[in-house]
C-alpha cells in the first residue's frame, strides 16, 4: 500500500500539464480507447446483468485506465502515476474489511459477492441539511434507534447562531464541533453511544476545519469515519491529500467519496462504467482508504436512479465485488422526494441493482436529490433497511426482472419527480412519530411491491 | 468541392468532433473564396446546432459536446484572421462571466454550462474554482459581462453565491449585470432567497434562463 508520502512524491514529479489538457488529451482519448478495446456496451434492456466474465472483463478496463491515466493533483498541476504491476500489488494487499465502531456497536465492514443472501451493511445516511438543532436531533435519534443500522451520518449544520457555517471560516469550525456534538448526543439518547459515524465531518467543507474539529476533545473516535472526496474526474487538491495524511496518522478510519458523473467528462454508461471501477481502485492505490462511499450520478438529472445510472451500479459493483477488495457504501439519490411511491420505488430499484451484484454496503437513499433542507426522515431508513433485507434475498437474474418492472413505474416521471414533504410536514415534530398518511402510504406501496414478488416480510 | 459540399463537409467535421477535418475543410473555404462568416453561419455553427440538440435531448454527452466545439475552434483559427481582416464580426448573445465560488475546488458543473452556453452563441469567461467575491466582480466589469454564472457545490460555499449578489448591491452594480447561480445543493429557492436573477437544474436550463433574460432587457 502507499502511505501519503508517497503519494505527494508523485504529485510533485509526476508529469506536469494543465488541468484541461488533462481533461482533453488524457482523461477523454483513454477512456473511449478502453471502452473501445475492452468492448463495453451498455445494455439498456438488462439493468442488472448476470455475466461474471463481464464483471471481471470490465475490472480489467478499470485496471488499464487508471494505469494509463492516473490520478490528476490541482496543488502542483501534475499528474500522479501508477504502473499496473503497482496497482495489483495493492489490490493484493488491500484487506477487504475494516471495523467501524465501539463496544456493542462494534462490527466488520467486510465483503460481499454477487448472489450472495449476506445481508449487507446497512449505513444510515440522515439528509444532507437540517434547518433546526432541534429536528436534527429528532431525525438522527429517530434512525438510530432501527437495530438493524449499522454506521450513521450526521447531516451538515447550516447555521450556528443565525450564522451561515461559510467554508474557510470560524463559523465553518465551530459549526463542525457543534454538529459532532449535537450528533453523539442524538445517538446516546438513542442508547447506542457506540455507533459509528461514517461521514465525518459533513459541516466542515475545508480540511482545515475538519481536521482541527477531529481533535478528540471534540468527541470524535478513531472508531469513526471520515470522508476524503475527490474533484471528479480523478482529481485530488492537498487540502484532502493533508487530511488523509491527518487521519491516518491518527489511527481512524478513512473513507474515499468519488461520484463519476455520467453523461459529464465520462460521456455515456459504457465510460462511466470504466470510470466508476477504476474509482474503486483509486480509493485503495491514493487514498489507502478503509472503506469508500461510491455514487455515480446522473449530469443531468443528479440523481443515481435512472436505467442508463442502475446500469453502471450494477455492473461496477459486480466488477468491484468480484476483485476488488475494498468496502463500497453504494450511496442512491433518488429524485423523488420524501412521502412519495416515487422515492420507494426508485429506492427499491436502486437497491436491487446493487445488493444482489454483491453491495458489501449501502447508504439509505437520499431523498430529493439530496438538496431539500430537512428532507428526510426515519421513514425513508426504514424502508431502505426492508428493502435491502428482501433484495439480498434475491439473484441479480430475479432482481433484473424486477427493476425493469420498477423503472416502468417511475421512469417517466424521472424529469419532474413529485418534490414530497419536509420532516416537520410528515412527522410530527413532538412526538417524533410518522403521520397516518405517510404511515398508509408506506404500507400501499409495500404491498404492491409485495405482490410484485419482491420478499418484504 | 463547390460552396455546398464544403458547408457540409465543415459541419460534419464539427458534429463528429473530427478536428483535422474541420482545418482541411476550413482551409477549402478560405481557398474557394467562401465568405468566412458564411463558412462560421453556414457550416460550423450548423453543426454545432446539431451536436447542442443531441446533447439536450440526452442522445449525446459533454465529450461529444467538448470534442464538436475543439474541432469549431480549430477550424475558426483559420477563418478568424480573415473575419478580422474584413473588419467583420461574429454576432454573440451576450457574455458570461463563469466562476466557482470561494472555497470550492469543483468545476465540472461549470464547465458543462460553459461549453454549452457557447455552443448557444455566448462569449463566456471561465475564472475557474476557489475566486473570491471581489475578483468575480472585477472580472466581470473588466470582460463587460451580460451575466455573472456562480456554482457551488456544496451547502457550505452557498453563502459565497449571496455575497457576490450583496457585495454587488453595496457597490452600487448589481442593475449592471445578470446573476445566475447553480450547482447540485442549489435550487430556485435558495435562487429566489438571495435574489438571483435566475437559476438553473441544469446547464441546458441555465442557456435557457439566459436567453429569456436578454429577451426580457431587450
Amino acid at each position: 500500500m502507499f502511505n501519503m508520502l508517497d503519494i505527494y512524491d508523485r504529485a510533485v514529479k509526476g508529469p506536469i500539464m494543465s488541468e484541461k489538457d488533462f481533461d482533453m488529451k488524457v482523461f477523454l482519448p483513454n477512456l473511449k480507447d478502453v471502452v473501445k478495446k475492452y468492448d463495453i456496451r451498455y445494455d439498456k434492456e438488462n439493468p442488472v446483468p448476470s455475466d461474471d466474465a463481464a464483471a471481471d472483463n470490465l475490472f480489467e478496463a478499470g485496471v488499464e485506465f487508471l494505469t494509463r491515466v492516473g490520478v490528476y493533483c490541482q496543488g502542483t498541476n501534475r499528474v500522479m502515476q501508477f504502473t499496473e504491476q503497482e496497482i495489483r500489488q495493492v489490490l493484493k494487499e488491500a484487506p477487504g474489511q475494516c471495523f467501524p465502531g465501539k463496544g456493542k456497536e462494534a462490527g466488520v465492514l467486510g465483503m460481499r459477492k454477487p448472489d450472495e443472501s449476506k445481508y449487507p451493511w446497512f449505513h444510515n445516511g440522515t439528509g444532507i441539511a437540517f434547518s433546526s438543532e432541534e429536528l436534527m436531533t429528532n431525525m438522527i435519534e429517530g434512525c438510530a434507534t432501527i437495530a438493524e443500522i449499522n454506521s450513521i451520518s450526521f447531516p451538515a449544520l447550516e447555521y450556528i447562531r443565525g450564522l451561515p457555517s461559510v467554508g474557510g471560516t470560524p463559523a465553518e469550525f465551530l459549526a463542525s464541533i457543534r454538529s459532532v456534538n449535537i450528533g453523539l448526543q442524538a445517538i446516546k439518547r438513542a442508547g447506542r453511544p457506540g455507533l459509528p459515524v461514517l461521514n465525518l465531518i459533513s459541516t466542515a467543507a475545508t480540511a482545515q476545519s475538519a481536521i482541527a474539529a477531529s481533535a478528540p476533545q471534540f468527541g470524535c473516535r478513531p472508531t469513526d469515519g471520515w470522508l476524503c472526496g475527490t474533484v471528479a474526474e480523478f482529481k485530488l487538491d492537498f487540502g484532502v491529500m493533508t487530511k488523509i495524511a491527518y487521519l491516518k496518522s491518527s489511527g481512524c478510519l478513512v473513507g474515499a467519496e468519488t461520484a463519476p458523473i455520467l453523461g459529464g467528462f465520462c460521456g455515456g454508461p459504457d465510460g462511466t462504467a470504466v470510470a466508476s471501477t477504476a474509482y474503486i481502485i483509486m480509493g485503495l492505490v491514493v487514498h489507502n482508504a478503509n472503506y469508500q462511499l461510491h455514487f455515480p450520478v446522473h449530469f443531468r438529472f443528479s440523481c443515481t436512479t435512472t436505467r442508463d445510472v442502475i446500469w453502471v451500479n450494477s455492473v461496477s459493483c459486480q466488477a468491484a465485488s468480484r476483485n476488488i477488495p475494498m468496502p463500497v457504501i453504494w450511496d442512491p439519490y433518488c429524485a423523488a422526494g420524501p412521502n412519495t411511491k416515487m422515492f420507494m420505488y426508485e429506492t427499491a430499484a436502486y437497491l436491487l441493482s446493487v445488493v444482489p451484484s454483491g453491495a458489501p454496503a449501502f447508504e439509505t437513499s437520499h431523498p430529493a436529490k439530496g438538496v431539500m433542507v430537512d428532507g428526510f426522515t426515519p421513514m425513508e431508513a426504514r424502508w431502505n433497511v426492508e428493502m435491502g433485507k428482501a433484495a439480498s434475498k434475491l439473484k441479480r437474474a430475479e432482481a433484473n426482472d424486477l427493476v425493469k418492472r420498477l423503472l416502468q413505474k417511475y421512469e417517466p416521471r424521472i424529469k419532474n419527480p413529485p418534490p414530497g414533504s419536509r420532516y416537520q410536514d410528515c412527522y410530527d415534530v413532538i412526538t417524533a412519530k410518522p403521520i397516518d398518511a405517510y404511515i398508509r402510504l408506506y404500507n400501499e406501496v409495500k404491498a404492491e411491491l409485495t405482490e410484485m414478488g419482491i420478499p418484504l416480510t | 468541392m463547390n460552396k455546398q459540399e464544403i458547408l457540409e463537409q465543415l459541419a460534419k467535421a464539427v458534429v463528429e468532433g473530427d478536428k483535422n477535418s474541420a482545418r482541411e475543410n476550413a482551409q477549402a473555404a478560405v481557398d474557394e473564396g467562401l465568405d468566412p462568416l458564411e463558412a462560421v453561419d453556414r457550416g460550423l455553427s450548423k453543426g454545432m446546432a446539431v451536436v447542442g440538440a443531441n446533447f439536450e435531448s440526452g442522445e449525446s454527452f459533454l465529450p461529444e459536446l467538448l470534442m464538436a466545439a475543439d474541432s469549431f475552434n480549430a477550424a475558426m483559427e483559420i477563418l478568424n484572421p480573415l473575419i478580422e481582416a474584413n473588419k467583420q464580426k461574429i454576432s454573440k448573445l451576450g457574455t458570461a462571466l463563469l466562476a466557482t465560488v470561494k472555497g470550492d475546488m469543483h468545476n465540472i458543473g461549470k464547465n458543462i454550462v460553459a461549453t454549452v452556453l457557447e455552443t448557444n452563441g455566448f462569449e463566456v469567461v471561465d475564472i475557474g474554482i476557489d475566486q473570491s467575491t471581489l475578483n468575480i466582480i472585477e472580472a466581470a466589469q473588466k470582460h463587460k459581462a451580460d451575466f455573472i454564472g456562480l456554482s457551488s457545490v456544496m451547502t457550505t460555499t452557498m453563502p459565497y453565491q449571496k455575497e457576490v449578489i450583496e457585495t454587488l448591491s453595496e457597490m452600487g452594480l448589481r442593475e449592471k449585470f445578470f446573476v445566475l447561480v447553480g450547482g447540485g445543493p442549489v435550487t430556485q429557492k435558495w435562487a429566489d432567497e438571495i435574489g438571483a436573477d435566475g437559476y438553473g437544474d441544469t446547464a441546458v436550463d441555465a442557456v435557457g434562463v439566459a436567453k429569456k433574460l436578454l429577451e426580457k432587457k431587450g
